[in-house]
């Protein structure tokens, strides 16, 4: 490839040190990596939608309860719930934040492939259980991108994973490892400040969040450089039939996740990063979790209460006995048939 | 300095003008107030419901002084028409707002009316009264995130007051 050799050359002469470069992993600016991982995202975007060259009319069938009965008429593979919702009105397009097609979450701005029926998912439903993991997913992604263009260039930042915590815990968070020189930095309430107000900004730009489900050898590719990644991209894909690996985009920041997302940032208001705990396992390296807490732009909270959720949002989130929850929530169902065991 | 005004400029004039004259504006608000106290909730045109409004807290609060007083007897004799809802005036009403100083009918808009004046209706009722309420607060499920959020604020500030693992029951 003709950007290896002019990374081995130019970088090392300019940064003045000895370039070690692998077969596989040649560019180790954090940057490049971005720039790479973009790039591969749209070829990625543009190649599926070129998969259909003529446009294709789908039906969709709206389920809710505002305008019962209604059908669209949209675009194969080009439509998506946002497009749906515009049709109805601006308070569907400002308010909702999933779209339930078929019975499944999705996110508003992932293309319709075929004709279905559609309802939205607001922050203020009976049951907003999917929007609450989605909102917390989002937070989660925004806290990494964050953290990683947080350090300079030459220290090495590895994202591992946004635990599936649920809202009850008080806090998302993401797990990292950073640069074995950064191991005894405790991290000040100034650090969490400045770390806020990056978030802050990236909030007020207001990204969508792209989707894309791409087959795991894409994936692969695109995070050859953390193992983690790399792990996570395995098991996804075994859960799934096809292989398949979902990716998110915003801005310039591409992950891994485990469902669908809010559809832009805008939907933050409140965003803090609080704490950040030491995570004891049995590795050599420092896996550190940080955590912080948001609340969205429909369900602002007052700064007494909010200020209340912030520290508590400073304990360290485990998910274990959630895990377990889930467990004996799962086969409690599977055993019986109605039977809600209250979790925690 | 009170010269002639105009008929047309009415500033400062705080009585509206209802009906035929000034003799059938006091009978259509004695009407809507002895449907007031008859039926403790009656749709009307917005205006003639707002003008009815101080006659009938008035009323009551003549009520107040008891069916003893002469005065009170009066005026509840003329604002009534119908006889018998003096009886429930005194007995019934008055002792429902015995604690309040003021403020016993509450005003509410409604979409204006279905025939070709599209007059701007008002629902007029009496507070107390034993109908289901008006306007129903709509408080968020118990599943949104920040409800979730401070019901776990809550448990922990609990766990936190109350010792971890209580013991057995004392016999």
């Amino acid at each position: 490839m003709a950007a290896r050799w002019v990374g081995c050359g130019l970088w090392g002469r300019r940064q003045g040190r000895r370039f070690i470069s692998t077969s596989t992993v040649s560019r180790l600016t954090s940057e490049e990596v971005i720039q790479m991982r973009n790039e591969l995202f749209s070829k990625e975007k543009e190649r599926q939608l070129s998969l259909y060259p003529r446009i294709e009319k789908i039906e969709v069938k709206y389920t809710g309860k505002s305008h019962p009965g209604s059908v669209f008429v949209m675009n194969k593979a080009l439509s998506t719930p946002y497009n749906c919702a515009m049709h109805l009105s601006e308070w569907h397009c400002k308010r909702s934040v999933l779209a339930l097609v078929d019975g499944e979450a999705w996110d508003m701005y992932r293309p319709l492939t075929k004709s279905c029926e559609i309802q939205f998912l607001t922050f203020k439903d009976e049951d907003p259980e999917e929007v609450n993991k989605a909102y917390w997913r989002s937070c989660a992604m925004i806290m990494a991108c964050v953290l990683k263009r947080a350090f300079k260039d030459d220290y090495s930042v590895d994202l591992i994973r946004a635990p599936e915590v649920p809202v009850i815990s008080g806090a998302f968070c993401y797990d990292i490892i950073l640069d074995n020189r950064l191991n005894d930095w405790k991290p000040t309430n100034d650090n969490f400040r400045s770390l806020t107000r990056d978030a802050g900004k990236l909030i007020h730009k207001d990204l969508p969040f792209e989707t894309l489900h791409v087959e795991a050898k894409v994936a692969r590719e695109m995070f050859q450089h953390n193992k983690y990644k790399l792990e996570m991209i395995e098991q996804k894909a075994s859960q799934n039939m096809e292989g398949i690996v979902m990716l998110h985009r915003f801005g310039d920041f591409v992950d891994v996740s485990e469902g669908p997302h809010i559809p832009r940032t805008s939907f933050c208001f409140q965003y803090e990063i609080t704490a950040a705990h030491n995570l004891q396992t049995n590795q050599s390296e420092l896996i550190r979790r940080f955590q912080g807490v948001s609340l969205p732009v429909h369900l602002k909270a007052h700064h007494i209460v909010w200020h209340k959720l912030l520290e508590r949002s400073k304990r360290l989130v485990t998910e274990e006995k959630y895990l377990e929850a889930a467990a004996e929530h799962h086969e409690a169902k599977d055993g019986t048939e109605e039977e809600k065991t209250a979790s925690i | 300095m009170r010269l002639s005004l105009p008929a047309a400029i009415s500033h400062g004039r705080v009585f509206r003008r209802l009906g035929l004259g000034p003799r059938s504006r006091i009978d259509l608000l004695r009407n809507l107030v002895t449907a007031l106290v008859r039926h403790e909730r009656i749709e009307a045109p917005w205006a003639r419901a707002d003008e009815m409004r101080g006659y009938a807290e008035k009323l009551i609060d003549y009520a107040k002084l008891g069916d003893t007083n002469e005065r009170a007897m009066r005026m509840a004799d003329f604002w009534l028409t119908e006889k018998d809802l003096i009886h429930k005036l005194f007995k019934v009403l008055a002792p429902r707002f015995q604690p309040h100083p003021g403020n016993y009918t509450r005003m509410l808009h409604i979409p204006n009316r279905d025939g070709l004046d599209r007059a701007k209706m008002a629902v007029i009722e009496l507070k107390g009264n034993p109908f289901p309420p008006l306007i129903r607060k709509r408080r968020d499920s118990e599943k949104t995130l920040l409800n979730q959020l401070l019901k776990g604020y809550r448990e922990d500030m609990q766990q936190a007051a109350a010792p971890q693992a209580p013991e057995g029951t004392p016999v």
